[in-house]
């Protein structure tokens, strides 16, 4: 027998799954609220979504002792960037700080999945993700999480319309144009994205927070029910 | 490095109102190195039972001969075509024979009975059967394969509708699957006619 040898692993996966879609006038984010640890269920009513300013929201996943710092202390950079220059930072903004505090920890990252969803300057609705160490980009929708794999090939045939021949008789979409949607069109797509990653997933489950923001009005919450089994 | 990753592929089934259907891309690689765009892993067992084998390619062409034997073997004694609920059986113990020293498959099994009911059953590469009424997945992309059929597949659909369905399903689970795609073939099983379909996929 060997000496008995002891390690400490400084992460997690607490799995659940977030998604965002956005559209020209609104963005839509959300997550499950179910928080595992193996087969185990820590708690169903986690909170992996947050309001970050009248503007602007985030989702997170991953090991949430990481996912809860990062959102901690980026609201904390938030506060201090309204007392220093008097005015809230744009989403596209909080992006390139949400890239300098991931990468501020590049060789001990936070292991956390972000997704940035809100409404740009501009007026447009728009997501960013990111990689654990800051990588991002921006997208019209994007899953992460446990169940990603099942939904984002969805969301490529829903949202982008990927393999659907547009028909003859409507005028060619313009390349690079913004999707343009419903905004009860795309809660739908969202619900059915999580009720089917709730049924073929044992990470997600138990209920779904939406956050909605639509351009010139207040940020509001949808909660449902998933399969809590 | 998984065997069951090393040369990709997927297969899916799909349950319709008096008709099935079965599905297949049509890559071969070496891991990450595309080999062939022209290898289908769907294989008829009668006129009207199909059935994909996606896995290992070298196993995936030894039980086709295998099954091919038994299946020629089973229509000489008993005299008729076999039946694919006991199709499903024969791949079973088939697998289960290798126990211990398993073939890398994961079988994909979709057929009309003599009754003119649907039938789609999958295996794990070990013999377990899965009978489901709805879909079954197979191959390294079946986890993408889930999320979309489970958001796309509906109860009763028409031959046309499922195979807009299940070709819906496939082309985009496999554009989000770098071990499978490059082409697509899809069988659709009625009562009086089997149809195959190629599909026009990116070849990416």
């Amino acid at each position: 027998m060997g000496p008995i040898q002891h390690q400490f692993n400084p992460y997690a996966d607490n799995g659940g799954s977030i998604l965002a879609i956005s559209s020209s006038k609104f963005a839509v984010i959300a997550g499950d609220t179910r928080q595992s640890s193996g087969y185990n269920i820590e708690t169903r009513t986690a909170k992996r979504v947050f309001q970050l300013t009248p503007e602007a929201a985030i989702a997170v996943q991953g090991f949430m002792g990481d996912a809860m710092n990062l959102v901690k202390r980026l609201k904390q950079r938030l506060e201090w960037y309204h007392h220093t220059h008097n005015e809230v930072p744009s989403l596209k903004s909080i992006a390139r700080l949400v890239q300098t505090m991931l990468y501020g920890k590049r060789f001990f990252p936070y292991y956390s999945y972000v997704i940035l969803a809100g409404i740009d300057r501009d007026g447009t609705g728009a997501v960013y993700s990111f990689d654990p160490v800051g990588s991002y980009e921006r997208e019209s929708c994007r899953a992460y999480g446990s169940a990603q794999s099942l939904v984002q090939p969805f969301l490529d045939n829903m949202v982008y319309k990927k393999n659907q021949v547009p028909d003859p008789s409507l005028p060619p979409p313009v390349p690079g144009q913004r999707p343009e949607f419903d905004l009860a069109e795309v809660q739908s797509l969202l619900t059915d994205a999580f009720t089917g990653a709730a049924e073929r997933h044992i990470e997600v489950g138990d209920g779904l927070d939406v956050l909605v923001v639509e351009k010139d009005m207040e940020m509001r919450w949808v909660h449902l029910p998933l399969k809590r089994d | 490095m998984s065997i069951m990753e090393l040369n990709g592929g997927s297969c899916i089934a799909m349950v319709g109102k008096g008709c099935v259907a079965i599905a297949c891309d049509l890559r071969l690689g070496n891991q990450a190195l595309t080999v062939a765009c022209n290898f289908e892993k769907v294989f008829p067992a009668t006129e009207r039972t199909y059935y994909g084998l996606p896995g290992l390619a070298s196993d995936t062409v030894t039980v086709r001969d295998k099954l091919r034997h038994r299946i020629n073997l089973y229509a000489m004694k008993e005299e008729r075509t076999i039946e694919p609920e006991t199709f499903c059986h024969l791949v079973s113990s088939t697998l289960y024979e290798r126990r211990f020293g398993p073939y890398f498959v994961e079988p994909v099994v979709a057929g009309l009975n003599s009754k003119d009911e649907p039938f789609i059953a999958a295996t794990d590469l070990i013999g377990c059967i899965n009978f489901a009424k709805d879909f079954v997945v197979s191959g390294t992309a079946s986890e993408k394969l889930f999320g979309m059929a489970e958001s796309l597949w509906e109860p009763d659909l028409e031959a046309d509708d499922l195979f807009e369905t299940i070709s819906q399903t496939l082309l985009n689970a496999v554009d989000r699957d770098a071990y499978s795609g490059w082409g697509a073939v899809v069988w659709i099983i009625e009562k009086d006619k089997v149809t195959k379909r190629w599909l026009k996929a990116r070849m990416d």
